[in-house]
């Protein structure tokens, strides 16, 4: 037995009908005025994806990253003193697994009321944002909550050296761009 | 002062005299030198303009279709992104293929460019004189004008010496040709209403029916718009630019500015499909309520607007199409214009042909008398309006559809899944075949 043709697809009422109006290539269009029409009268919120325009202006106005997004770090102070929360544990370092922390401290006298302390005091602290992968090992080591990455995500910088933060800069934060909107 | 102002009445044009009450006739210098220039030069500067912001409303319109924004940072909404396009075209480096054949190589985004804006003379923008040309073949011209262009993307194609641009001319010359063929055909219907071939003719015609010709050429109509696309490689007939097979198609070697010709043919070729078609189906500049404004300039005014929008909506309709259909495949488009819209066409003037003779009056050999005579032309009377459009979309669409059907039915078929499941098929009987020998080995 040798095989000429094979039946196609099955032939339904339907689908002659479908094919005869070329129903598909309407819905097609349907759905692309759809989205052309509310392009033109929604209000315009870029990054929602319910919107009918999803674009984001970014230098114009900010990106939207999800909630649990990892990027710049910051070391949190006090809200009641200002002062540091960091107790200079070094566990972020040990925790780190590119080494990219560096925490240096000193042994200080510090008066605690009428008892005085030695306790080992922050002197500085350097983070090397290029070899960083943005894991989240050192903030989840941190006993105090002090080291945290945040959700700015403009690290560029013009030169290397710009890539090693040091604790003024972790504490304060560097502000490259201004929104205009 | 008072000499310009002299000499400028002097050649002007009729309409311009009525206006200032001057009488200088010189009819030859104002209606065939500097009134036609004049016109040129504006027509030229609005359509160029026009392409140049097509370009820009094409963009805007893809990318609200897909969720974008567009261009957006040129000016307020990207307003002034065709001036930045247009300057960057002008300043790129002009890049010839040195195995190019350089004459031909230059020659041809010339012949495209040129043969697409002399079908501008033509056109009907509006009533009385916001025509270059009222020509007494203008449909006939342009047909004529516009297949030329052919030979700019046949010759740019084969100039380059390049295997893409080649490939990308054969293409688009065998389509074109293909298509113009179903097109020609289907305004053949129209004209059978319109009896002139003369642009405005045939929109005073349809003011004068009172109808609108796309009503009772449904098919012929719908048999138009398919050719025009693939006339004007507009998507999703663009094969010539498939960017996926075939880098950029004819055009692949050019840069620059002439580059720009080819991109301005393309567009001014659209505006042109769309013009004839508003001209033949769409009553043109004429509009249910114009005739109510009586100052003659600014009835020619609004007529004006009235053809723009009508040819702004079908443009945007092929747009629209662009950026929701998928390519065709090339054996797919072939089968379309020559199994389909070819003998459509035919189908469309044989029956318009007999439908038009049965409505006659019987003074004249007819069978119905729907039609009587008005000015020494014959119109349809309201039953034959309503005979005409009945018929046009309950009989003609649909014989012609089961003709064609027909036609169609048993010829052999280019079916990539038929074939893919015909060898899906031998395969499962060769198995089979082994099967069944194999336990006759074994023991
Ligand atoms: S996020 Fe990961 S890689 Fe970056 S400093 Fe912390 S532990 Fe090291
Ligand atoms: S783990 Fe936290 S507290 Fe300890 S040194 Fe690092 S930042 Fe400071």
């Amino acid at each position: 037995m040798t095989v000429t043709s094979v039946p196609g697809r099955r032939r339904t009422f339907t689908n002659a009908i479908k094919r005869l109006l070329l129903i598909d290539l309407f819905k097609g269009l349907a759905v692309t005025f759809k989205y052309n029409l509310r392009a033109l009268y929604e209000k315009r919120e870029g990054g929602n994806p319910n919107q009918a325009i999803y674009t984001e202006q970014y230098p114009l106005e900010p990106a939207r990253v999800s909630e649990r997004f990892r990027g710049a770090p910051r070391l949190n102070l006090d809200p009641e003193t200002g002062g540091t929360l960091c107790i200079a544990c070094d566990l972020c370092a040990l925790a780190c697994p590119v080494d990219c922390i560096t925490v240096n401290s000193t042994r200080r006298e510090v008066r605690d009321g009428e008892k005085v302390n030695k306790k080992k005091v922050l002197t500085t602290f350097f983070f090397d944002t290029s070899r960083c992968m943005f894991c989240n090992l050192c903030s989840e080591a941190c006993p105090t909550d002090c080291l945290e990455l945040t959700q700015s995500f403009e690290l560029a910088v013009y030169h290397r050296s710009g890539f090693r933060w040091d604790r003024e800069m972790l504490e304060k934060g560097v502000k490259y761009v201004k929104y205009n909107k | 002062m008072q000499a310009l102002l002299t000499i400028t009445l002097f050649v002007a044009p009729e309409w311009v005299r009525n206006l200032t009450g001057e009488k200088l006739p010189n009819v030859f210098w104002a209606e065939y030198v500097v009134w036609p220039l004049v016109q040129i030069i504006v027509v030229l500067f609005i359509i160029l303009t026009l392409v140049a912001y097509l370009v820009y409303v094409e963009r805007k319109v893809s990318a609200f279709m897909q969720a974008r924004l567009g261009p957006m940072r040129v000016g307020p909404w990207g307003l002034l992104q065709p001036a930045a396009d247009g300057l960057k075209l002008l300043l790129k480096e002009d890049i010839i293929p040195i195995k190019a054949d350089k004459a031909i190589f230059q020659l041809a985004p010339i012949i495209s460019v040129a043969a697409a804006l002399v079908v501008l003379a033509v056109i009907p923008w509006g009533a009385a004189w916001a025509t270059i040309a009222n020509v007494n073949i203008g449909l006939l011209f342009i047909l004529a004008v516009s297949s030329v262009g052919v030979l700019g993307l046949v010759l740019a194609g084969w100039s380059s010496n390049s295997k893409y641009s080649l490939l990308g001319a054969l293409r688009s010359s065998a389509q074109m040709v293909s298509y113009e063929i179903g097109m020609g055909l289907s305004i053949i219907g129209a004209l059978m209403f319109a009896r002139t071939l003369s642009m405005n003719g045939i929109i005073e015609a349809q003011r004068a029916d009172g109808i609108w010709y796309f009503l009772f050429q449904p098919l012929g109509f719908l048999v138009y718009i398919i050719s025009a696309l693939g006339e004007t490689n507009r998507a999703p007939f663009d094969l010539p630019e498939a960017e996926s097979e075939l880098v950029a198609g004819y055009h692949t070697e050019y840069s620059g500015f002439r580059w720009a010709l080819f991109f301005m043919a393309e567009y001014t070729a659209m505006i042109v499909t769309s013009a004839i078609a508003v001209t033949l189906f769409l009553g043109g500049w004429s509009f249910p309520g114009l005739d109510l404004i009586k100052d003659p300039n600014i009835y020619v005014i609004a007529s004006v607007l009235v053809f723009a929008a009508k040819v702004m909506a079908l443009i945007y309709a092929y747009m629209w199409f662009r950026w929701t259909w998928p390519r065709y495949r090339y054996d797919q488009l072939m089968e379309l214009g020559w199994k389909w819209m070819i003998p459509a066409g035919l189908v469309n003037i044989v029956l318009t042909g007999i439908l038009y003779v049965l409505a006659m009056p019987k003074s004249r050999g007819g069978f119905f008398d729907f039609m009587h005579e008005v000015n020494g032309r014959l119109t349809p009377t309201g039953a034959g309006k309503v005979f005409f459009i009945v018929t046009g979309f309950l009989i003609t669409i649909p014989v012609s559809w089961a003709i064609l059907a027909y036609i169609n039915r048993h010829s052999p078929d280019f079916n990539l899944d038929e074939q893919r499941q015909l060898q899906i098929a031998l395969r499962r009987e060769r198995l089979k075949k082994i099967e069944a020998q194999s336990p006759a080995e074994s023991n």
